[in-house]
């Protein structure tokens, strides 16, 4: 049971890394990205094939910086366009990192996948203890990224992004380089769900391109939409909450009777989709809106001085 | 082999100029892609497949209950979620269709599993002429697109409702102002573009064998036909289907099979950087 606890934690962080990037991404800049999966999957691959050769910690950072590199490049090519092709890109991209993975067979063992990928600390930790020593780096990651997040839309940077994400003219206008920062915003994205396929390879040390599908995408969104756009706080409950119902689905196979595995894994899926769906039309800012400075916040009237 | 390619390409072309059809009209009066063209593909495969196969309907009477199903699965749809979030922007419409995309994949694998499955239909024998090889369900396929897109011309060209249409994607507001209602286009839109891509459905059952996956394979393609034709533009993204068709089919000459799937996506990737716009210059697609 303990063990079963450790692993959904240990998802939850994951989910929660990759939705704080696309609430980054999508929720801060604006920016829509269909291709998650196809991210956390190049950040995965990139960790199991260097961590070997330079250790956990190069291997980690190497993750992260060719999703960045990669993420930039894919927004060079769109971000001058309209919403719809950064979004058909990152679609088709998922889509070709699939094909990569199961067809690239020397690098990345095909449909077989990688086995044996290092953990951090693992000759530190006793034996039987190390899904608990992931479990203290996963938590410790959420814990950085969400940190640095929120320092992120605290920032001028933040400020920024949000009135480009809002009207992009008017930001231009203002004189902000649009284009970079939008590029800049993505690739930061991008890093982020690099080290949650990083975390995702080191907890399971077993990788292959099934574990890889558009459903990482979709709780992705789930979690944004949930939480709300562009709040972290909101984010990190809303990707805890969707995993907790996700595992609590599992358990519907005892109640409804009749039910195989593909028609319960449908069911739940189909119902992250209503989900998306609803939450769009009846509670668009999600259930932690995003926190809205106004003027008085910088220049308290003057009865509030004392 | 050069040219069983290029008749294998002219094919598969067409099967994909419907839905990238229907996504260029979509975005043409509503300015957002939708994203659950796959899998309304797919759900028309299965619909047909349910009144071929479990009802033992003939072929082509299963292909009109698939065009009749997705379509009104397209209204539904428009309906009850992409008309309620019309004022959002696009964004958050392209999200809302992933949704749609979701639920619409899962209803047909819960309901049909993920086992592969196929048409009742006599098998025949390939038909040669020239040394080519012709399939019987290359036929049906070009006879049946080529008529589509023949109708489909003479109602978006010649009728009241093809003005309509023509009204709205060139300036909503214009149009509504001349009476023509925004909300009763897309709809009748929507509900035009199902009946397409359930067709389309319908074939690529032919060609392949359906499952729940089938129409996410063809996503990128119908969106590389779409773009390289200039999204909104009818008759680019006929042009781009055929294109994409042949270039997918002739890659076979140069890179293993396997990759096929990539070409779209580098033919995609080429257009971004190079011409935005498709070859077929729809305007207003920059920021």
């Amino acid at each position: 049971m303990i063990s079963y606890l450790v692993t959904v934690v240990i998802f939850v962080s994951i989910a929660a890394l990759v939705g704080l990037a696309l609430n980054l991404q999508w929720g801060l800049a604006g920016l829509v990205n269909f291709g998650v999966a196809g991210f956390v999957a190049l950040g995965a691959y990139t960790l199991a094939i260097t961590a070997p050769h330079v250790g956990w910690f190069a291997g980690l950072a190497l993750a992260a910086a060719v999703c960045a590199v990669v993420s930039m490049l894919l927004s060079l090519l769109t971000i001058r366009l309209e919403e719809n092709y950064l979004a058909i890109v990152t679609i088709g991209f998922a889509e070709v990192v699939r094909i990569l993975l199961l067809n690239l067979g020397d690098l990345t063992g095909g449909a077989l996948g990688i086995a044996d990928i290092p953990r951090p600390f693992a000759g530190l930790t006793p034996a039987g203890w190390g899904d608990g020593a992931i479990l203290a780096f996963a938590l410790t990651l959420v814990v950085v990224v969400f940190a640095f997040s929120e320092a992120l839309v605290r920032s001028p940077f933040g400020r920024v992004l949000r009135a480009v994400r809002d009207d992009a003219t008017v930001a231009a206008a203002l004189g902000k380089p649009v284009l970079a920062l939008r590029v800049r915003a993505f690739a930061v994205g991008g890093a982020i769900m690099g080290m949650a396929g990083a975390l995702h390879a080191f907890f399971l040390t077993y990788i292959d391109p099934s574990q890889f599908t558009p459903i990482i995408t979709a709780y992705a969104f789930m979690a944004v939409i949930a939480g709300g756009r562009g709040s972290n706080l909101g984010l990190v409950l809303g990707a805890g909450s969707i995993m907790l119902i996700l595992e609590a689905t599992r358990f519907l196979k005892d109640v409804i009777p009749g039910i195989d595995g593909v028609q319960l894994s449908a069911l739940r899926l189909g119902m992250i989709g209503v989900g998306i769906v609803l939450l769009l039309i009846m509670r668009p800012e999600g259930f932690v809106a995003e926190p809205h400075r106004r003027l008085a916040d910088f220049f308290p009237p003057e009865s509030e001085k004392a | 082999m050069v040219l069983q390619l290029l008749l294998n390409g002219i094919v598969t072309g067409l099967l994909l100029a419907l839905p990238a059809l229907a996504l260029t009209l979509v975005f043409g009066i509503l300015r957002f892609a939708n994203f659950a063209v796959g899998a309304m593909l797919t759900l028309g495969a299965y619909a047909a497949y349910t009144a071929n196969v479990l009802l033992g309907w003939p072929l082509p009477l299963a292909a009109a209950c698939a065009a009749a199903s997705v379509a009104l699965a397209a209204l539904l749809a428009e309906t009850l979620v992409f008309e309620r979030l019309r004022t959002r922007g696009s964004i958050t419409l392209l999200v809302a269709s992933m949704g749609v995309s979701l639920v619409i994949e899962n209803f047909c694998r819960f309901t049909f599993g993920n086992a592969a499955r196929s048409f009742d239909l006599a098998v025949a024998r390939p038909m040669r002429w020239n040394g080519l090889r012709i399939n019987h369900e290359q036929i049906i396929t070009a006879g049946v697109v080529l008529v589509a897109l023949v109708l489909l011309h003479l109602l978006i060209t010649a009728s009241p409702l093809g003005r309509a249409m023509r009204a709205v994607a060139d300036n909503a507001a214009l149009a509504a102002v001349r009476g023509v209602e925004r909300r009763t286009v897309a709809r009748i839109t929507f509900a035009l573009t199902g009946a397409l891509i359930g067709l389309a459905g319908v074939l690529a059952g032919l060609d392949r064998a359906i499952d729940p996956l089938m129409g996410w394979n063809y996503q990128t393609p119908i969106f590389a036909a779409a773009i390289l034709g200039g999204l909104g533009s009818p008759i680019g993204a006929v042009a781009g289907a055929i294109l994409i068709g042949v270039a997918e089919e002739m890659s076979a000459l140069i890179l293993p099979v396997s990759f096929r799937q990539i070409v779209s996506f580098g033919v995609i990737l080429l257009l971004l950087l190079f011409r935005a716009n498709g070859l077929f210059g729809a305007k207003a697609i920059r920021k």
